[in-house]
């Protein structure tokens, strides 16, 4: 069953827009995936090959960073700049040497009640560590989304939780998307570094955002994409929602193979 | 004939020398002095022999991201910290065999472990009364922490910053790490009920440039299946 947003939520979004996060970049390399291939790099490579797809399927994309700065962003400025952007989807990309094929994980944040009577009738503000509580439904939705695709695109995908910033801060819809080396059987490793590989990786990627976008539409009706920029940042804005706790209750490790 | 500057020169460069080795020998028997001075004196404890007992281990596995509960029979500590610390130890340890599931680097990793009771209490000074209530109770910050249940303990990990350094980078291998540390401190020790990592006594960002060290982590079942069921 293909996964839907809330209605609520999704109105305040963009429905054409992807933010991307190529992860690490300036003096910090992230992980290094060989002897000339560092996560920083990769990261802004398959940012590159996934914002041509995402742009000739009709999205409008939107990255942290274009280029290795020379001073990297903090997880708060990733954050902030994703939330002025009231993307559909937010994608934080990784890399590692780690595991085999691509880990999705969202933020370990607990989902608010769904019943809308438990909530207080004051508005409260959201703490911005926080920020991703009112989302994390979507966001797992979102993951599905992707591990679905993925599994299509006869990729191994492991889904899970990760307390990894800037997830928690973030607004939108949220998966980091970590890609690591691809094992099969009987044959070398297949790293992250690889063209063939990071390609089958975006199309699997795009074509599960175009889907994503598409159940957005219709949750929200046709059409509807609210310009950004309309709201501020998550430590400013105020939602008459109960505040989940921040830890989660449940096991995070629900991890497997879709 | 050697001019007599150069006589001068000599001379005052071989006292120089000398003056040099005299102070280098004085150095080394005052350090010899020093380290002598702060040997510990404590008498070593007795060997006493353990009984070996059954603890679960929750083991990680890279190619699946799962967490999967094992038996290990191990001779432990009786003292919850002792014992915490040498589980934990025996549970990286295992990941730097042969062929392990999530490789990690030998070495040491856990440098030690704190069991905090909670709620937090702030520490009382020397010579105070200490049924006096402070003068400003704890409001915010790591002295916030609440317990979930009575008699709930907060664990303070204190990690090598070598293993740190050398553990595998990814979020992956970095959440797995330490869901793992969770999993096997829900397994044996029900009291506690939440976690904190430090490295090196200090708090860092995060464990290897990705998973987040600056929370606290809520001790819970991390595993996702059972040893049986991988049998």
């Amino acid at each position: 069953m293909p996964a839907q947003p809330s209605s609520a939520p999704a109105s305040m979004l963009n429905h054409n827009l992807i933010l991307l996060d190529p992860a690490h970049g300036g003096p910090d390399p992230g992980a290094t995936l060989s002897d000339r291939a560092l996560e920083k790099d990769v990261t802004l490579a398959l940012a590159a090959r996934l914002r041509t797809t995402l742009t000739a399927a009709g999205f409008t994309v939107i990255a942290t960073r274009d280029a290795d700065p020379s001073v990297s962003l903090t997880p708060d400025q990733r954050a902030e700049i994703a939330n002025r952007t009231h993307a559909v989807a937010c994608i934080v990309l990784h890399a590692t040497t780690a595991g085999s094929g691509t880990h999705i994980y969202t933020s370990t944040l607990q989902p608010p009640p769904p019943d809308e009577d438990a909530y207080p009738s004051a508005y409260v503000p959201i703490p911005w560590e926080m920020a991703q509580a009112a989302s994390v439904g979507q966001s797992q939705r979102l993951a599905g989304d992707l591990a679905s695709a993925f599994t299509k695109g006869s990729l191994p995908v492991v889904s899970g939780q990760a307390a990894l910033r800037p997830l928690d801060n973030l607004m939108c819809p949220a998966v980091a998307v970590e890609l690591g080396p691809l094992l099969v059987p009987g044959q070398d490793p297949t790293a992250p570094t690889d063209d063939n590989y990071q390609q089958r990786v975006v199309s699997a990627l795009t074509s599960a955002l175009q889907t994503w976008r598409d159940h957005a539409d219709a949750s929200s009706g046709a059409g509807n994409t609210t310009e950004p920029g309309a709201a501020g940042l998550a430590s400013e804005t105020s939602v008459s929602r109960q505040l989940p706790q921040p830890q989660a209750s449940q096991p995070r490790a629900s991890r497997g193979q879709p | 004939m050697i001019p007599r500057y150069q006589r001068v020169l000599f001379w005052i460069l071989a006292g120089a020398s000398l003056l040099m080795a005299l102070v280098l020998l004085r150095g080394c028997e005052q350090a010899r002095e020093k380290l002598t001075r702060h040997r510990n004196e404590t008498p070593l404890a007795a060997p006493v022999a353990t009984a070996s007992e059954t603890a679960r281990l929750a083991l990680a596995d890279d190619a699946d991201g799962s967490i999967t509960l094992e038996d290990r029979d191990l001779a432990l500590p009786t003292e919850s910290t002792a014992r915490a610390r040498a589980l934990l130890a025996r549970l990286i340890a295992e990941y730097s065999y042969k062929n392990s599931a999530h490789p990690i680097e030998s070495g040491p990793a856990v440098d030690d472990v704190f069991l905090l009771d909670l709620p937090l209490q702030p520490p009382v000074a020397a010579g105070s009364n200490p049924t006096q209530q402070p003068a400003q109770p704890p409001a915010s910050g790591d002295l916030a922490i609440e317990p979930h249940g009575p008699g709930g303990q907060l664990a303070v990990i204190n990690l090598h910053g070598t293993f740190a350094d050398h553990h595998p980078s990814g979020i992956e291998p970095e959440m797995l790490t330490i869901d793992s540390i969770i999993g096997t401190l829900y397994a044996n020790f029900p009291r506690i009920e939440q976690v904190r990592f430090l490295v090196d006594g200090h708090p860092r960002d995060t464990l290897s440039g990705h998973a987040d060290l600056t929370r606290t982590y809520p001790v819970v079942n991390t595993a996702t299946r059972t040893s049986q069921e991988t049998r």
